[in-house]
């Protein structure tokens, strides 16, 4: 643990543990409303508590903004926290850290062979399943089978091959270039958050800590060696675990052929059938979450759909020529919900979803807002 | 004055949201204040939101490094004991009775009743975790229901993880049609054969894109299979 704790940090820990035992009796009697207001005083009082060590930006505001303007954290944090030089070191070393892991996370999700057996939880059900990870002629080739429960299979593939051979080779976004670093970390802080053994090997244990209300966290615990997430929940607010995905056993030796091949007739065979140029929308979106940006736009035999990411997380609006489909609400399967909504042009009514793993308030937000580009 | 109240509503909109209270309205409050980023309150809420987490998290006994927001700054500083800065900002002439009562009232606060207060917190977070939770009662609940705590969990600490079961639980998504204002109760909504295969298609046809664009390795993929082929 004593490469996490900024010095400080485990002094301020050793008093919470200590204290916390002397007010405990005193604190139980308190009613569950009256610790929120209590707390929230605590909070709001906090800015003002200790004027002199944010003496160069009194407003707390700054300090996001300065951390904005340079995500590395390391020029801008000394101004921000004052003068105390210990703790913008942390931030600048940390950061530093930080990025190498989440650039070898990206480079390993994509290029490593491994097969394996993990668990899959939400809503108190688990499920376990084998994955496979192949890469052929360089495209990533997947297969999933269920072990609990009915019997599913999928096996995708990720496309990349015929892009390539076109000549267009799909850029990817998000942690693969330094541009998409920056941009997920002025979505989400990231913290480093100890170390644990996951499937018989060491992990480094991150999280990234939404920083406003239309994203969800995560907490990915990343292999020491390789980078693989071998560990990834996904966390609501008040930390609600929404979703944990977790190896149990791992093998990174080369993926062989047969392996790659469906064991179940249920099997789902995803082509991957994707346009490498994408295709020209025709809707867009009058507001969408800051930090989400269109990554993708595909035409869909009734309709199109568009997907959008900050980086981590994503979602898709689909827009389509539905007959009789006049639902309108939300429906949730473990951590996705898809937001349904009509939408009228010229007569024609267009069924709008939004799907993916974001709060639902911000999927319906999305869904009000599709129109038609002018 | 009506800035000052509604700015006092958001307050508390969002403790509650911290404490998962909070009710459709005032999530909704959030959200479109929470997007004016641009703007001063906007800017406000989302760094008072950022603080509650840190402080959340603080209060759950988590180990959190980096500690890189002002208020855990301003925490661990102080019991440092790092003597007063001076304020860098000048202050106007009339202010100085004003900023000289402050800083005596502050002078107090040594190390240990900075570390009484996290502690207090903390003890508020330990609490809060305890507290049975309500389910149910709330459109957000029913939708993605809270978890009971787990003691066990390991790390990193604080977060509440689902209570297992092993019953068979349907992969079919669960639907909650848009309510309508006023009292009149919620119809069942008995779902139809097309409306279950648009859901399923969707879901997985957003996992697939998901997949591309996240670096969350296998995670879409789980999702995408995760539910049952629909019958045709």
């Amino acid at each position: 643990m004593a490469g996490v704790c900024t010095g400080l940090w485990c002094v301020a820990d050793r008093c919470i543990t200590k204290l916390s035992m002397n007010m405990a009796k005193f604190i139980s009697r308190n009613t569950r409303k009256a610790n929120s207001s209590l707390l929230a005083f605590l909070l709001l009082a906090a800015p003002f508590t200790v004027p002199g060590v944010s003496a160069q930006s009194t407003d707390p505001d700054d300090t996001e903004a300065a951390r904005r303007e340079a995500p590395s954290g390391v020029s801008a944090a000394p101004s921000a926290t004052g003068q105390k030089p210990s703790v913008p070191q942390a931030v600048g070393e940390t950061a530093e850290v930080t990025r190498t892991l989440l650039a070898k996370l990206a480079q390993a999700v994509s290029s490593l062979e491994y097969r394996g057996l993990a668990t899959f939880e939400h809503v108190g059900s688990m499920e376990t399943l084998e994955v496979v990870h192949g890469i052929r002629d360089g495209e990533q080739v997947e297969r999933i089978r269920y072990l609990t429960g009915s019997p599913r299979e999928m096996v995708t593939r990720s496309g990349d091959r015929q892009c390539h051979r076109e000549g267009n080779p799909l850029t990817r976004p998000g942690l693969h270039s330094a541009a998409g670093l920056r941009d997920v970390q002025a979505s989400y802080v990231f913290l480093i958050r100890g170390e644990e053994r996951i499937a018989d090997r060491e992990a480094v244990v991150v999280e990234a800590r939404p920083r406003d209300l239309h994203r969800f966290g995560m907490v990915i615990s990343v292999d020491k060696e390789t980078g693989l997430p071998l560990k990834s929940m996904l966390v609501a607010p008040a930390g609600r675990v929404l979703e944990r995905f977790q190896f149990v056993e791992l093998d990174l030796t080369p993926v062989t052929d047969s392996e790659l091949q469906p064991r179940s007739p249920s099997v789902r065979e995803e082509p991957g059938a994707i346009a490498c140029t994408p295709a020209e929308s025709r809707w867009r979106l009058g507001w969408a979450p800051e930090g989400f940006k269109p990554v993708a736009v595909q035409a869909l035999a009734d309709g199109q759909m568009l997907v959008f990411s900050d980086g981590l997380s994503a979602f898709t609006v689909f827009v389509q020529q539905l007959p009789d489909m006049n639902y309108k609400g939300r429906a949730v399967r473990g951590a996705t919900v898809a937001y349904m909504d009509h939408l009228d042009v010229d007569g024609a009514r267009y069924t709008v979803t939004v799907v993916g793993e974001i709060p639902d308030n911000t999927a319906q937000l999305v869904a009000k807002a599709v129109t038609e580009k002018q | 004055m009506s800035h000052g109240n509604h700015q006092q509503r958001l307050n508390e909109s969002l403790s509650a949201l911290m404490d998962g209270e909070a009710n459709e309205l005032e999530i909704q409050r959030l959200l479109k204040e929470s997007d004016a980023a641009g703007s001063a309150s906007g800017g406000d809420l989302n760094a008072r939101w950022s603080r509650y987490q840190l402080a959340a998290s603080v209060m759950r006994g988590e180990k959190v490094a980096p500690v890189d927001v002002g208020l855990a700054a301003s925490i661990s500083a102080a019991i440092a004991d790092e003597p007063p800065l001076q304020s860098a900002e000048p202050l106007p002439a009339n202010d100085t009775h004003h900023n000289a009562s402050r800083s005596r009232w502050w002078r107090p606060l040594s190390r240990g009743a900075v570390a009484a207060t996290v502690a207090f917190a903390a003890v508020l977070g330990v609490q809060q975790i305890q507290a049975p939770q309500t389910q149910g009662d709330l459109v957000a609940e029913t939708e993605r229901p809270q978890q009971a705590p787990v003691a066990s969990m390991p790390q990193p600490s604080g977060f509440l993880a689902p209570t297992l079961n092993t019953r068979a639980v349907s992969t079919a998504p669960q639907l909650v049609p848009e309510q309508r204002v006023g009292p009149a109760p919620q119809v069942q909504m008995v779902p139809t054969p097309e409306l279950m295969r648009h859901l399923n298609r969707v879901m997985v046809e957003h996992s697939e894109q998901a997949a591309r664009v996240g670096s969350q390795g296998m995670v879409p993929h789980a999702r995408a299979t995760y539910g049952e082929r629909p019958s045709e």
